[in-house]
């Protein structure tokens, strides 16, 4: 096994028994970054001094004979809208470039650290989060490691691509309608979006606060889950967060389906993508068994309600950076921001409202399941560029409709693990596995059974 | 007028940008245009489904 292809917790374990040390594993992340960045573009900054050091304290702590963390020695890398401590946030913009140095790291970077795990880098990213492409027109694309002609997705797009070249066994991105899973879709690897107001988001640059949620990205369960441990916790520094105790996930992980009653998402779930999507979800459904069919009612006025808050809200947000500078945001982003400009406030209450109302029918979908299959993306990875995706017969724009699947999902909190199927000797595609509130040990159980039955293994 | 009638989402529009101090200029007021017609109409579909007025949501603030 190459060293790029080992997960934090053999990293993890070799550091804490001698065989490794931190500072080794640095070095060796470090390179691995020089070699694939120039082709991926997933790191916008390399912090090797800071990691260094580090590593060096991890070490320290293990010959003084303390214990070195969870994550010993694991190399780890952060979407660029997380603080880190020293670097201006700049949330893939080139306005936020000019902020002050955050004064400290991210509440979640901070968590990975006391873990034992090691910041290495900042990540490539669609501007201000408003994305589904990885696109950026500040940095360049983020370039997918399996087809470097095509999108990562995103907006969490360095993150997806970091993991899937192997530079780094965790990275850390955000997902307000999807922008960890549909880059965990494009780029082959898995992602924890956790329940809303699970983890903190002190410290991070927010989007539309009523769906931002931070999480995992990596290259098997087990990682997802260990890093997903390390971070959980009350912060009071986040208001939006929920009053709950932590509830770890990595030691039940290997507790299997039996008893778990798990259906597949029909209906809006079960259109609208290309015929590997479903496919994919379909060989999931039949290595777990699952023939139940469940449908989240108005699942596509859930989508509708969440777009339009997501303009109201992001539009809020960057509307003084918007009258100051709208010449320096991506044109992309920056003409749907003006267009949330001229929302008013009842669509968007009225959106709300309904949110309320399609979490209470989705609950009551809970009551009758315990998980729930459904596609990440529609589609494989699209070509860098490209700007429509052909969807049931239809030609429709592909910057929304990469998010069709997720959008509904994230709009009530549910937590979410995205695996990728390989269909052939091609492409990847993403399936979810969706769990009631709170649940995200059912989503990560389900997803490391599938893991082990071999359907996320590369054909 | 419709909320979705091109002339009503122009006059919104542009009476947003300028409440909102934002030199728009032609060409990006062209593309927010499109993108304001299909929030519109995502807005539409919103509420075209029925909801009683005690529906209220569910904000989290915590005094």
């Amino acid at each position: 096994m190459s060293a790029a292809e080992r997960t934090a917790a053999e990293i993890a374990a070799a550091v804490r028994d001698g065989s490794s040390t931190a500072r080794g594993e640095t070095e060796a992340a470090l390179a691995r970054i020089a070699a694939a960045n120039p082709a991926i573009n997933a790191f916008t900054d390399v912090l090797a001094d800071r990691a260094l050091r580090t590593a060096a304290a991890v070490d320290a702590a293990r010959a003084a004979g303390r214990n070195p963390g969870s994550l010993a020695g694991v190399p780890f890398a952060v979407k660029n809208l997380f603080d880190i401590s020293g670097l201006p946030t700049r949330a893939g913009s080139r306005i936020n470039r000019e902020r002050a140095p955050a004064g400290r790291d991210g509440a979640l970077v901070r968590r990975m650290e006391a873990a034992g795990a090691v910041l290495v880098g900042a990540l490539n990213m669609g501007e201000y989060a408003y994305d589904f492409t990885g696109e950026n027109c500040h940095d360049g694309p983020s370039r997918n490691p399996l087809d470097l002609s095509r999108m990562t997705g995103g907006s969490s797009g360095g993150s997806g691509a970091a993991v899937a070249a192997g530079t780094v066994p965790i990275t850390l991105g955000s997902d307000t309608n999807g922008s960890i899973r549909v880059p965990a879709s494009l780029c082959g690897t898995f992602g924890l979006k956790p329940t809303y107001g699970r983890l903190s988001r002190a410290g991070s640059f927010p989007f539309v606060s009523s769906f931002d949620h931070l999480g995992p990205l990596a290259r098997c369960t087990a990682d997802l889950a260990l890093a997903y441990d390390a971070m959980q916790g009350q912060d009071p520094d986040d208001p939006m967060q929920m009053v709950r105790s932590p509830e770890p996930v990595s030691a039940g992980l290997e507790a299997g389906i039996a008893g778990l009653r798990i259906a597949v998402a029909d209906g809006y779930f079960a259109r609208g993508g290309t015929p590997e999507a479903f496919a994919a979800v379909r060989r999931v459904a039949e290595t777990l068994g699952a023939v139940q069919a469940v449908e989240f009612p108005e699942a596509a006025r859930a989508r509708a309600a969440a777009y339009v808050i997501t303009a109201a809200e992001g539009a809020a947000l960057h509307a003084e950076r918007l009258r100051q500078r709208p010449e320096d945001f991506d044109p992309e982003v920056r003409d749907r921001l003006i267009a949330g400009l001229a929302i008013p406030a009842a669509w968007v209450a009225r959106a709300q409202r309904f949110r309320r109302w399609y979490r209470d029918r989705v609950q009551e979908v809970f009551g009758t399941v315990d998980v729930v299959l459904a596609p990440a993306a529609p589609v494989r990875a699209p070509l860098l560029g490209q700007r429509t995706l052909e969807l049931d017969g239809l030609t429709v724009p592909l910057r929304p409709n990469l998010g069709v699947f997720t959008q509904p999902i994230s709009f009530v909190g549910l937590p979410v693990v995205a695996f990728p199927v390989w269909p052939d000797a091609g492409l990847p595609i993403g399936v979810q596995v969706i769990a009631a509130p709170w649940r995200e040990d059912l989503a990560l159980r389900v997803a490391r059974y599938l893991e082990k039955s071999g359907v996320t293994n590369r054909a | 007028m419709s909320d979705t009638d091109p002339n009503s989402l122009a006059l919104a529009l542009d009476a947003a940008t300028a409440l909102s101090g934002v030199a728009m200029r032609p060409e990006w007021r062209e593309v927010a245009l499109v993108n304001l017609a299909t929030i519109a109409a995502a807005a539409q579909f919103v509420a075209a489904f029925p909801l009683d007025d005690e529906a209220e949501y569910a904000p989290v603030f915590q005094p």
